[in-house]
């Protein structure tokens, strides 16, 4: 079990006291009250509810997630169906098993929210394969819902409202975390994205109406409903409101997660985790999990928002802050990074089959000394080659950490040719 | 009907297709409109990965990929922009990463699209300096397929046509990533009837055929539109040929036919025009010239009609539907009954494969001849097309006039024996199972001296001074005559039809 966050703010204000993660512990602290309003509403108000509420999905793309829950279609013949994507793999984020441990109810509670606003009557939660103790703690606590009648025909005391949730564990591919990859995994297929159209709001797990949303987009959904859109807009900024939980890792004092409202500067992130180890400089920091450009020490004053941070040439992604110092070098950074998607792309596409292996062996080659010129120009071209043109983003995200390197750090890949060597010391190899 | 523009020009399309559908039902793809592609193939679902038919289009920020956007009214597509031009190259750039370069040993070198795409949109030198992905070569997939694993694109076209056409599903990409790489399924062979298709649509040299591979560079060869006549279905082919040699067929799209497949039985088949060939004409079996022949059997033919005697008729469902209007027309003036014939059995599917192994049986019940299972019973003489019945079903005629491609064991029987050009070597018309009238053309010079069947009927005809033969023979005026007396056939000829035939009325 990972730590409870250092700062806490509605989503986490009970993660430390481990009865919340059951029923009555839960419902002691306030639990299934968003619910029980939800159910006395009609389903369409409360998908304007949560439109208005500004919720973005905080699986890394940023959709607001009541416009996604409006893409279900009002009438079908075919059963609709929630997929909860639990399969967090993006490096240097780890909140959704926090949450999937300590505040298992919290997911579920916004997943029948859901289930009543789009009429879903089946959810799927793909739980990462590492990730047992959350699946183990998700199926407890969907087994005291069972118990208690909250799950089933008629459940949670609205007769005409059915559903059930089943846990399914991914096998570990990181391209599973792809909406459709997800599906296709859990359609016991090989996990690759899907070309779309069709999406999956028409056509998605195993061909019927789905909507898939992730872990934490889940858990906001209670509050809103319970208190309000006012109140949840009182967090965060006009077009991100709300908080989440920022992860920071890398080489800083105390690595940890900390919920804090979306805007928060990144600066002030960084010192909420004890700030650079052992007092050393900072040189860059990935500021939402391993995808994004890493942007250079200057920009810590940009607020953690997708706004603000596509500002800087960023994104925010899943909020996992990877925080840099001065003895990184930047092309091992890159080859880290190119070798975890070379390892990780599906193989689909063209330019992200080809493109994510180039990557990793053009940066090993310099890392190691065997750089000549011209490397770094096709090292700056073939990013741009990758980038905007394959069936899902995973391309992107391969690509734009090799961007903001190659902005941001170019000294660093320059000094590798004439040297012959990485300045920063030998011995690696990946 | 929506309308779409494409690089300024309007098309009206049909709803619900996607842009490079809407290009193809057009007959615009890759034939006025560049769109090149590798996944998509027009016959199979859409797969989106190789990335290549990427397009410009009004109001969208990114590129689309053809392959999968829906068209919409309205819709501007471009594609010659910079930004068009500049995604092709990036694609073929990374596609030749890992590639071995190897086209002087490829057999696809010359009808590559890796190739065609290369020269178009591909770099002059490989600004990659990492060595290139280990693979390996001449794996046999099953017993029709060889896989060259380093030439592989990975575009799956292969896989997808195993799962959606033959519905056997050998194949499957296994790995993921850069380790991706076509596999049989463990414990499977490449094994089906179709399975030489995967050889057709693979767009590089990475499926090839045991049949044809190493066998002739593709630039030898020139491909003549014919029909397969293998079975009633008629499939549509193209028949390479070098140096008056056929060296294979490949399945020729016709979408009210055989979509883009042939069937392997059928691909093979374009063997038997140079194996087995009757090449010299026989009097009881002593070889001898054309004239003497001919001679022999208009002395038999004048003989038993100053006799009296019964004359009869056998046709055959692997002659032109001229071949058989000739023969009628001589039947016909001999007071002979209704040619008979006999049609070969086998296997069928509800693909392509029809039980009738044979490709005008359709034709000669057209032309009014008769099925049958016995032969043409009891005469004095009878005019033979061969190809259909053993000797038992001639014991009791007195002479045999035999007409025939190959030898067989007719041959013992026969009283004169005429060689005829293989349908390889004549123009004609069959009438398919689902009563389509194709045409074919020479793909061959005859090695022997040799005429049609309807030809040699013709002078035989002719030898007996009968006024319908007195000119010379024309099997395009023969099936306008045709299509004179059989009202089903109206409106058909060998100079109305096309390429792509047309069904009966």
């Amino acid at each position: 079990m990972i730590e409870a966050p250092a700062t806490t703010s509605y989503l986490s204000e009970h993660y430390a006291d481990e009865a919340y993660a059951t029923l009555s512990g839960y419902e002691a602290k306030g639990g299934y009250q968003g619910l029980e309003k939800a159910l006395g509403m009609e389903p369409a108000a409360i998908r304007e509810a949560v439109k208005s509420s500004g919720l973005r999905g905080r699986g890394g793309a940023g959709f607001v997630a009541g416009v996604k829950w409006g893409f279900m279609p009002e009438q079908s013949d075919a059963m609709k169906l929630i997929v909860c994507n639990g399969d967090e793999s993006e490096p240097g984020s780890f909140k959704d098993r926090l949450i999937m441990e300590r505040g298992p109810h919290q997911v579920l509670e916004g997943i029948l929210i859901g289930a009543w606003a789009m009429g879903a009557e089946r959810t799927y939660i793909y739980v990462r394969g590492e990730y047992a103790l959350s699946a183990d703690r998700l199926e407890r606590a969907i087994q005291e819902l069972r118990d208690k009648g909250k799950l089933g025909r008629d459940c949670s005391g609205k007769s005409g409202f059915s559903h059930d949730i089943i846990v399914h564990r991914g096998a570990g591919a990181y391209i599973c975390g792809e909406e459709t990859g997800l599906l296709e995994s859990l359609e016991g297929k090989k996990g690759q994205p899907r070309s779309k159209p069709p999406f999956p709001a028409q056509y998605g797990a195993f061909g019927l109406p789905t909507t898939v949303n992730n872990v934490e987009t889940f858990a906001h959904v209670p509050f809103i409903l319970d208190r309000g859109v006012d109140w949840f807009r009182g967090f965060g900024t006009e077009k991100s409101p709300g908080t989440t939980l920022f992860g920071v890792s890398g080489h800083v004092e105390r690595p940890g997660l900390f919920e804090k409202p979306l805007g928060t500067p990144l600066g002030e992130l960084i010192e909420l985790a004890g700030g650079v180890r052992g007092g050393r400089a900072l040189k860059g920091v990935g500021p939402g999990g391993l995808s994004m450009p890493i942007l250079p020490s200057s920009d810590l004053d940009v607020g953690m928002d997708e706004e603000s941070l596509s500002a800087r040439g960023s994104h925010l992604g899943t909020g996992g802050i990877m925080v840099m110092d001065e003895t990184t070098c930047m092309v091992r950074v890159a080859c880290v990074i190119s070798y975890f998607f070379r390892e990780e792309s599906c193989g689909q596409c063209t330019q992200c089959r080809e493109g994510t292996g180039w990557l990793h062996k053009l940066s090993r080659r310099i890392e190691g000394g065997r750089g000549q010129p011209g490397d770094l120009e096709v090292l700056g071209r073939l990013p741009k080659m990758m980038e905007a043109q394959t069936i899902c983003a995973f391309s992107d995200a391969a690509a734009w950490p090799i961007q903001g390197l190659l902005r941001h750090f170019r000294d660093d890949f320059e000094s590798h040719l004439p040297e012959k060597s990485c300045p920063f010391g030998e011995g690696f190899e990946l | 009907m929506p309308t779409i523009q494409i690089d300024g020009k309007e098309y009206e399309v049909e709803q619900g297709r996607t842009v490079l559908q809407a290009i193809d039902d057009l007959g615009l793809l890759m034939n006025g409109v560049e769109i090149p592609h590798y996944c998509w193939h027009p016959k199979l679902s859409i797969d989106g990965s190789c990335r290549l038919c990427q397009v410009e289009i009004e109001g969208v920020s990114k590129l689309q990929i053809a392959c999968n956007t829906l068209v919409r009214d309205g819709m501007e597509i471009r594609t010659t922009t910079e930004a068009v031009r500049d995604a092709r190259e990036g694609v073929m750039e990374l596609l030749l990463v890992n590639h071995p370069l190897d086209c002087p040993i490829c057999d696809q070198a010359g009808e590559c699209k890796l190739q065609d795409y290369a020269f178009e949109y591909g770099a002059k030198h490989a600004r990659t300096r990492e060595p290139r992905r280990p693979a390996k070569k001449a794996i046999e997939l099953g017993p029709t397929i060889v896989f060259d694993q380093e030439r592989c694109i990975l575009c799956r076209r292969c896989v997808r046509f195993c799962r959606e056409v033959p519905r056997t599903g050998e194949l499957g990409v296994f790995s993921r990533g850069e380790e991706s790489r076509l596999e049989v399924f463990p414990g499977m062979k490449l094994d089906n009837p179709y399975s030489m298709n995967v050889a057709d649509i693979c767009p590089v040299g990475a499926l090839t055929t045991k049949d044809f591979r190493f066998k002739v560079r593709v630039w030898f060869l020139d491909d003549v539109p014919s029909v397969c006549n293998g079975c009633s279905k008629g499939c549509n082919v193209w028949g390479s040929r070098s140096n008056n040699r056929l060296y294979r067929y490949l399945p020729r799209r016709n979408d009210a036919v055989n979509q883009t497949w042939i069937c392997d039985t059928g691909r093979l088949s374009y063997k038997q025009f140079s194996e087995g060939r009757l090449s010299l004409p026989r009097i009881r079996g002593r070889e001898t010239g054309y004239t003497e022949a001919l001679a022999a059997a208009v002395r038999i033919l004048s003989e038993a009609r100053e006799a009296g005697a019964a004359v009869v008729g056998v046709a055959s469902p692997f002659a032109a539907n001229e071949d058989l209007f000739a023969l009628r027309g001589l039947l016909s003036d001999l007071a002979a009954p209704d040619a008979v014939y006999t049609v070969p059995r086998g296997d069928s599917d509800d693909l392509l494969i029809q039980a009738e192994k044979a490709p005008n049986a359709a034709g000669a019940r057209e032309l009014g001849m008769r099925e049958s299972a016995e032969g043409p019973g009891k005469a004095a003489v009878a005019i033979v097309l061969g190809h259909g019945f053993g000797p038992e079903a001639f014991e009791e005629v007195d002479a045999l006039i035999l007409i025939d491609t190959h030898e067989s064991p007719l041959l013992q029987a026969a009283e004169v024996a005429v060689p005829s050009r293989s349908f390889a070597e004549k123009l004609g018309t069959f009438t398919n199972s689902a009563r389509r009238v194709q045409r074919f053309q020479p793909m061959l010079e005859p090695r022997f001296e040799a005429w049609s069947e309807g030809e040699i009927v013709w002078r035989i005809g002719a030898g007996l001074g009968l006024d319908r033969f007195r000119s010379a023979y024309d099997p395009a005026a023969i099936s306008r005559q045709i299509a004179e007396e059989f009202p089903a056939f109206a409106g058909i000829s060998l100079e109305s039809l096309d390429d792509a035939g047309r069904e009966l009325g």
